[in-house]
């Protein structure tokens, strides 16, 4: 026991010279949880080394006290670890979230006890917390004005309808089907459910080429890398093809002379957060809307000038400038924001 | 359990004693287990000796020690009960989608949910009972049926319950907040129950099965009110979540079924019926539920909780199963 309290103590007096207390000087770092509520994929991965990269260099170095806290899948968790992080009063929480709703009451807390709340990627409701986010009704739209253009406003589509029951794959499918209806001539011959992920995308794909003689475009949720590799086992050409950003997929329509167009939801929307609390604590000046949405880029073999959405920018896919054939094709693209610059490298963890 | 009235050699009282305290030993290890992680958070955290502490522990564990105040009765019965998760996904929704705002009405679905918690174990109870299927697999099926039912009503999270149903968790009677009362309350029941005719039949069928029934218990009526008490409670503790997370969650529950079974065997509850005790329950459930805040204060990575927990489950496993060794050594 002598020992263990030995070490005990020792280890408190090292975490209260590191760590620091809560700060009151201006000059102090504003002190920034991130509550996040899953680490079980690439995104999540690369969004929490966005964040600890984007505190390091740049204009928000020094400024910024970041503590990460996961909380391990369940909403129950991510409530018990808001309740501590609550509790350190710090200036600032910021959440990806469990539940759309679930969080709501804690956050209230949070936020009755005077600290900014920002949702960000998968948000909340709660209307004291902003929630940041891309804008996926314009997503799936630009994607499907890209679809339609490309086969001159006529030809059969197939489309991902995603994971069955869920929200945002329902949207997203809605969305695709209200643009390609403005095309008479188009005609969605089939749909698959990709699940998010290349195994079931493949064999949705190919199931439906066995079924459809002709198949001149496939709008995909996730990875449009299954959706080739059916493409070619079928001996059917490479159709134009959307996706998401994925580094693989931008690798392989860049690669293989495929027709793409790839949405992004970035990793980095965690730095942004941050940039987001820092500035409204540093003016005091909050959004207008709790509802702030981050302007994502796309990528495509070749440029495409939206009419539906005039001004959107598209950037052509360069290989080793922003698709990266020696890296993960598990990294999310585009790496990294204007204002600070995270390296390919840093975002998939390989520096 | 009552005392053998045969006169008895100091060895064997002797023997008898040891063998009682070993009985004692998992929920000994689990007090000890508690003051440890506290203790140790304390040397982090200041005001952790505080009833503000109490207050908010209790309340980030509640919906874990109701839950498991059910699972105890069944495994004290012998049983388990895996439906848990369907009934409290089933609840929270129910709940969110028919509140509104009037007390009233507040008060007259939350009596319905918990009727139909425990019509749900009641249910449970017989087909087990009467179709003699394992209780494994007939709540893994009621868990899959009800989750599917509570999808049909609500496919995602969302509903709404009063703002004034949400303080619940934080609201403060006599210095003491509102999950303080309730486990307070469930404690009192405990030691109410436990000496009541049911709760014994629940022990000795939990026991030996052959005994109680050759005593005249009837097995079928037993496992309609273990089963179903498990159900009410489950019940309870989805309205108490909903008062956390003010919405209906449809796949909520099962992040509660195998924690549940943790925070009794953490407890000293046996997996293999007849012995545990609710405190233990309790005590398992709030060593679950502090270990977290334990890693927060460490400011370690949050990954070290489940190995932490892990680790705990094995400590406990470890003391049952000497407890119980030791428990047939007497026997022979």
């Amino acid at each position: 026991m002598s020992l263990k309290s030995l070490l005990l103590g020792g280890v408190l007096a090292a975490a209260t010279t590191l760590t620091g207390l809560a700060p009151a000087a201006a000059a102090d770092p504003y002190v920034i949880y991130l509550s996040n509520n899953f680490m079980g994929n690439d995104w999540r991965q690369q969004m929490i080394r966005s964040a600890e990269i984007a505190t390091k260099k740049g204009p928000l170095a020094g400024r910024v006290d970041l503590r990460i806290e996961q909380a391990e899948g369940t909403v129950q968790a991510q409530i018990n670890s808001l309740n501590n992080i609550i509790r350190q009063k710090p200036h600032a929480i910021l959440v990806d979230a469990a539940s759309v709703t679930a969080l709501n009451p804690t956050l209230k807390r949070a936020c009755d006890a005077g600290i900014l709340v920002i949702s960000f990627d998968q948000t909340v409701d709660e209307p004291c917390a902003y929630a940041l986010s891309v804008d996926w009704d314009f997503i799936p739209r630009v994607l499907a004005e890209w679809v339609a253009e490309k086969l001159g406003g006529k030809g059969n589509v197939i489309i991902d309808r995603g994971l069955a029951g869920y929200e945002a794959s329902i949207a997203t499918t809605k969305a695709t089907e209200e643009v390609l209806a403005k095309y008479p001539d188009i005609k969605i011959v089939g749909y698959f459910n990709g699940d998010f992920a290349p195994g079931p995308e493949q064999s949705g794909v190919a199931a439906l080429l066995a079924a459809n003689p002709q198949v001149d475009a496939v709008v995909n949720m996730a990875y449009g890398t299954g959706a080739m590799q059916a493409l070619k086992d079928a001996g059917r050409p490479l159709v134009p093809v959307t996706a998401f950003s994925f580094n693989g997929s931008a690798v392989a329509c860049g690669g293989e002379g495929a027709s793409c167009i790839l949405g992004s939801n970035p990793p980095f929307l965690s730095s942004e957060a941050i940039k987001l609390a820092v500035e409204i604590l540093d003016t005091g000046k909050r959004p207008e809307n709790r509802a702030v949405i981050y302007k994502n880029d796309f990528f495509a073999t070749e440029l495409f000038p939206s009419k539906l959405f005039p001004g959107t920018e598209v950037q052509p896919i360069e290989l080793g400038k922003n698709a990266f054939p020696d890296l993960s094709p598990g990294l999310f693209l585009p790496v990294s924001p204007t204002w600070v610059e995270i390296t390919p490298e840093e975002a998939a963890g390989k520096s | 359990m009552s005392d053998s009235p045969k006169p008895r050699g100091r060895f064997d009282r002797l023997m008898s004693a040891w063998v009682r305290s070993l009985d004692r030993t998992p929920f000994l290890v689990a007090l000890i287990m508690l003051a440890a992680i506290v203790v140790a958070r304390s040397r982090f955290q200041s005001g952790v000796f505080s009833l503000e502490e109490l207050n908010l522990a209790t309340a980030s564990a509640l919906t874990l020690m109701l839950a498991a105040a059910g699972q105890t009765i069944v495994l004290i019965r012998g049983g388990i009960d895996l439906s848990i998760g369907g009934v409290i996904s089933l609840g929270t929704v129910l709940a969110a989608t028919t509140f509104g705002d009037d007390p009233l009405q507040v008060a007259g679905w939350s009596l319905v949910i918990l009727a139909i918690g425990f019509a749900i174990g009641a249910l449970n109870g017989v087909l087990i009972t009467v179709l003699r299927l394992q209780p494994f697999l007939v709540t893994l099926a009621g868990w899959s049926i009800l989750t599917g039912i509570a999808l049909t009503i609500l496919p995602t999270d969302g509903g709404s319950v009063p703002s004034w149903w949400t303080g619940f968790g934080y609201s403060i009677f006599l210095g003491l907040s509102g999950p303080v009362w309730v486990l307070m309350a469930l404690i009192l029941f405990w030691y109410w129950f436990r000496a009541t005719r049911l709760g014994i039949v629940i022990q000795a069928t939990g026991s030996s099965e052959r005994s109680a029934v050759l005593s005249g218990v009837s097995i079928l009526r037993a496992n309609i009110a273990t089963y179903g008490l498990s159900g009410l409670f489950a019940a309870a503790a989805a309205l108490y979540l909903t008062t956390q997370t003010g919405t209906g969650s449809p796949l909520i529950g099962r992040d509660y079924i195998l924690p549940s079974v943790a925070a009794a065997v953490v407890g000293g509850v046996s997996l293999f019926g007849g012995r545990g005790h609710l405190v233990g329950t309790i005590i398992g459930a709030f060593i679950l539920t502090i270990i977290g805040d334990l890693v927060f204060a460490l400011r370690v990575s949050s990954y070290w909780q489940p190995v932490m927990a892990g680790l705990i489950l094995l400590g406990a496993v470890l003391a049952s199963s000497l407890a119980e060794k030791s428990a047939k050594g007497q026997d022979r």
